[in-house]
Parts: structure tokens; sequence; C-alpha cells
């Protein structure tokens, strides 16, 4: 059978179903899981919103936190009940409820306002920041318009849209670099510097990793350098993911961008910290080496891939001839 | 001086290896467009992204045939990553005859002659040798991409040209 051929599946309950018993399944690599998990945020639907949110119960904190990620990333409003349930629970993982902030952050609703706002002044930075941000965004995209899709060069939902095209590139710099200004103008400058791309912008965001600025700065900062998958970030990256005094939120972002830039000399590195001791760190390395490994394997396709091993399994075949007959 | 340096570039233009390819992102391929695969010059027939993970990073997935000989090829890669399109040109020459070695002696639109190119043993050279039997003017188009020239089309030349 040649790769080319098209099998047209019909997403039903029983094929999210299938998808997030794959997502639950602790007896899976964590690896799989996120695949799965990637799987459902690309059907976005309020089915797999439901099944993604099952796994909240998670005991990866990891795990928690890329859900919250992707409820945000689908944009829709279905999910703000249980980001905001996440943002709320202080007993959560500061990680997890960094993200369930953000999401609220990216759906933009008007009805998480409140929440954003009594959690602005939480006493973990990672949450009062970003709940910061977050409102400094919904405030922004009331005023004004979102970005066409034609002027955006990454199409993730970000957490502050990038400065205008024509500020030159020291001010950016300078802008993103100077610490008494607020965090949502420096992510602005942050974002922009991504979108320009080249190595001098990748060393002026590798420039903050040696201040003692902001572990969320940090981290999104390591997140743009997976997207823009540049060589230079390399060394600075490892630098960040090797610092054990370093906040495990930024060296977990370092591993997965080290991973997205996919190269095979990093691979030992991302092995040998599988071995961390903080759980966030060491799943991440496996995931960033199952990234790599998809990304330097010529014969695949999808990295959301669950439909397709549900296909190889034959279990989604199976329950649609079912249905077939059934409706003979 | 400037005039040497002139005869320079255009030596290496129509020279081998440097400028028989040029990169660009897979993203920015497209169907009916040109593309090297596994070393061939193709044609791209069918394009599809796939979905993303965490960054946003999709693949393509390009099937494409050998312009020469309609060998279908498929390629996987990251669609950030570059890929080499070929630089393929297209020209049309008379057959002025079928030599008994079996090269084919053509003359292009200025009269000037080309003697270098096989008649193909395909379909197409059939072709050819049965309209030149039958008297007929044949015109030809041939597409030459990463060093390599082939007959792609053979049809009768319009009378009295």
């Amino acid at each position: 059978m040649s790769t080319t051929t098209t099998t047209t599946v019909t997403i039903n309950n029983d094929v999210i179903n299938k998808l997030k018993e794959s997502l639950l399944d602790v007896n899976q690599p964590i690896a799989k899981r996120f695949r799965a998990l990637f799987t459902l945020r690309n059907l976005n639907c309020i089915e797999s919103i439901n099944a993604m949110t099952e796994a909240l119960s998670d005991k990866s904190a990891l795990l928690r936190h890329e859900i919250a990620y992707c409820l945000g990333q689908m944009e829709n409003e279905h999910a703000l009940k249980v980001l905001v349930s996440l943002v709320e629970n202080t007993q959560e993982h500061p990680m997890v409820r960094h993200e369930a902030a953000e999401a609220l952050g990216a759906i933009g609703s008007q009805l998480a306002l409140d929440t954003l706002k009594v959690y602005s002044k939480d006493t973990v930075p990672e949450v009062s920041e970003t709940c910061q941000l977050a409102l400094s965004r919904v405030e922004w995209y009331t005023i004004n318009d979102p970005e066409s899709i034609e002027s955006k060069v990454y199409l993730s939902v970000d957490p502050a849209p990038s400065l205008n095209k024509s500020v030159p590139f020291e001010e950016v710099r300078k802008q993103f670099l100077n610490r008494d200004l607020d965090i949502f103008n420096r992510y602005r400058a942050l974002f922009s510097l991504r979108d320009m791309g080249d190595e001098k912008s990748v060393l002026a965001l590798c420039e903050s990793f040696l201040e003692p600025s902001s572990s969320l700065l940090k981290h999104e900062v390591a997140f743009v350098l997976g997207q823009i998958q540049h060589k230079s970030a390399i060394e600075p990256l490892k630098k960040v993911l090797l610092d054990e005094n370093e906040n495990a939120m930024v060296r977990h972002e370092a591993a997965e961008a080290l991973g997205a830039i996919a190269s095979t000399e990093t691979v030992p590195l991302l092995e040998q910290l599988v071995k961390d001791k903080e759980p966030i760190v060491s799943e991440s390395c496996l995931i960033a080496l199952d990234v790599t490994d998809y990304f330097n394997n010529t014969e695949e396709f999808q990295y959301a891939d669950g439909i397709k091993i549900l296909l190889e399994k034959n279990l989604i075949e199976k329950q649609q001839q079912q249905q077939q007959q059934e409706n003979k | 001086m400037s005039d040497d340096e002139l005869k320079v570039e255009e030596y290496q233009q129509a020279g081998s290896g440097a400028s028989h390819t040029y990169p660009v992102q897979c993203s920015s391929l497209r169907k009916g467009g040109f593309v090297v695969i596994k070393g061939f010059p193709c044609k791209v027939v069918e394009m599809s992204t796939s979905k993303t993970g965490k960054h946003g990073h999709a693949k393509v997935n390009i099937t494409a045939i050998d312009i020469f000989t309609g060998k279908k090829y498929e390629e996987i890669c990251p669609s950030t990553h570059n890929i080499d399109v070929p630089n393929v040109s297209r020209a049309e020459y008379i057959v002025v005859d079928v030599t008994d070695d079996g090269f084919l002696s053509l003359m292009d639109s200025d009269g000037a002659m080309k003697e270098d190119l096989k008649c193909p043993d395909d379909d197409l050279g059939a072709q050819i040798q049965k309209m030149i039997g039958e008297g007929k003017e044949v015109s030809i188009g041939v597409l030459s991409a990463l060093g390599n020239e082939g007959v792609v089309t053979v049809k009768e030349a319009p009378k009295g040209n």
C-alpha cells in the first residue's frame, strides 16, 4: 500500500473515546500519550475538549500543563470553566496554573477577566505575571484588530502580539532586554525577535538567559527558540537544560526546544537528562527525543498520529464496518 | 576587463554544478512546480501538509513525477527545511534528420544546429522516426534540467516556417 492512499475516517464519539484511552493509558510511554493529546487538539471539537479535560487528574504535571496549553490554543470557550478551576486551585503545580491562565488569555473571553484579576496578585510569580499578561492581551485585542493569517510568521496563538514590523532590530532588542518594562511589552519585543528569526535575533533572545530575569520570560524565550529552530540556540539551550538551579519550567522548554531543533548531536544530552530527578525535566527529555526522532525520520508524516495508530490496529475500521452493517 | 568578467559568468552559468538547482523552503512548493527528489528533476503532482505538534511545525508530503521518465517519487520533509528546485529550461527545435547512429539533428529558431541529443527509445522517439519517414516537418519540445536533456513533446510543425 502506497503512503499516498488516503483513508477517510469519520470522527465520532467512538474515535474520540479511543484517543482518550490512549491519552489516559499510564502504561504507554509519555511521548505516545502526548501524540494522542495533539491528535485530540487538532480535532478541535467539544468532545475532544471533554476527553482532554478527563486527563487533568493525571499524576504528570507536564501532561496536565500541556493539556492546559492545548485548550488555550484551541480558542474554544467550552474550556473556560475547567481552565478557571485550574488557575483557582492553589494546590495545583504552578506550571499548570500558569498555562491555564495563559490559555484564558488566548481564548480572550471577557468571562475570565475576574479570575485573571484576582490571581494577578497571586504569590507565585509565574502565575501572577501570567495573569497580568493575559489581562493586557485581552485588553489589547479589544482595542486592536487581530493579525491577519498572512501577516503571521507562526500560527501559534501567542500571549502577546509582535511589535509593528517597522520597529528596527536594535530598538526591539533594547525593549526586550529592558528589565524596567512590564512583562507584556517585553513579550511583544520577544515575539518580534522570534518573527525576525535570524542569528542576531536568536542571540538577543538568548541574552535573557544570562540575566536574573523572570522565569516566565525565560521559559517563553526557550519556547520560541524551538519555533525558530536556529542552530545557534543549541548551546545556550543546553546550558539552561543542564542548570539544576534553573526553574523546571524553563528547563522543560529548553529540552523541548532542543527536540524541535532536532539536531542529532543533542540526543546524548537528552538521553542523559531522562534520568534527571525532576520529573518535569525528565519527561520533557523523553518528549524531545521523540520529536527529534520524528523530524529526522523521512518516512513519518504525522506527529499527531493517534488516528493512524487506531487504523493500524484496525480499531476504527472494525467499528465503522460494524456501523455500516447496522445501517443495512 | 569587464567583458572578460562577463564571459566567465556566462561560462559558469552554462557549465556544470552550481546553478543547476536553487534551494527553497519546502512549504513554498506548489502543485505543478519543479523539485529535485532523490536526485531526479521532478514536477510536483500532489502536496499535503501534516497537522502540527507543540511548536506548530508541520511536515509536507510531496508526490512528484520525473520530468524525463515519468517515474513517481515521494518525499516527506519538515516544511521549514530547504529542498532543491531544478532550473528547468525548455526549448523548441525543428528535427532536420535522425542520424544513422541515433542522434537527432536539430535546428533552433535562429537556425543554429544542435546534434548532441539522442533520439529517445520510447514512444516519442518512435513517433519522431515515423513522422520524419513520412516526410513531415517535426517540431519537438526539449527540457533541460540537472545537466540532462530530454524530449518531452513531439508535434507536426506548421508548414512554411
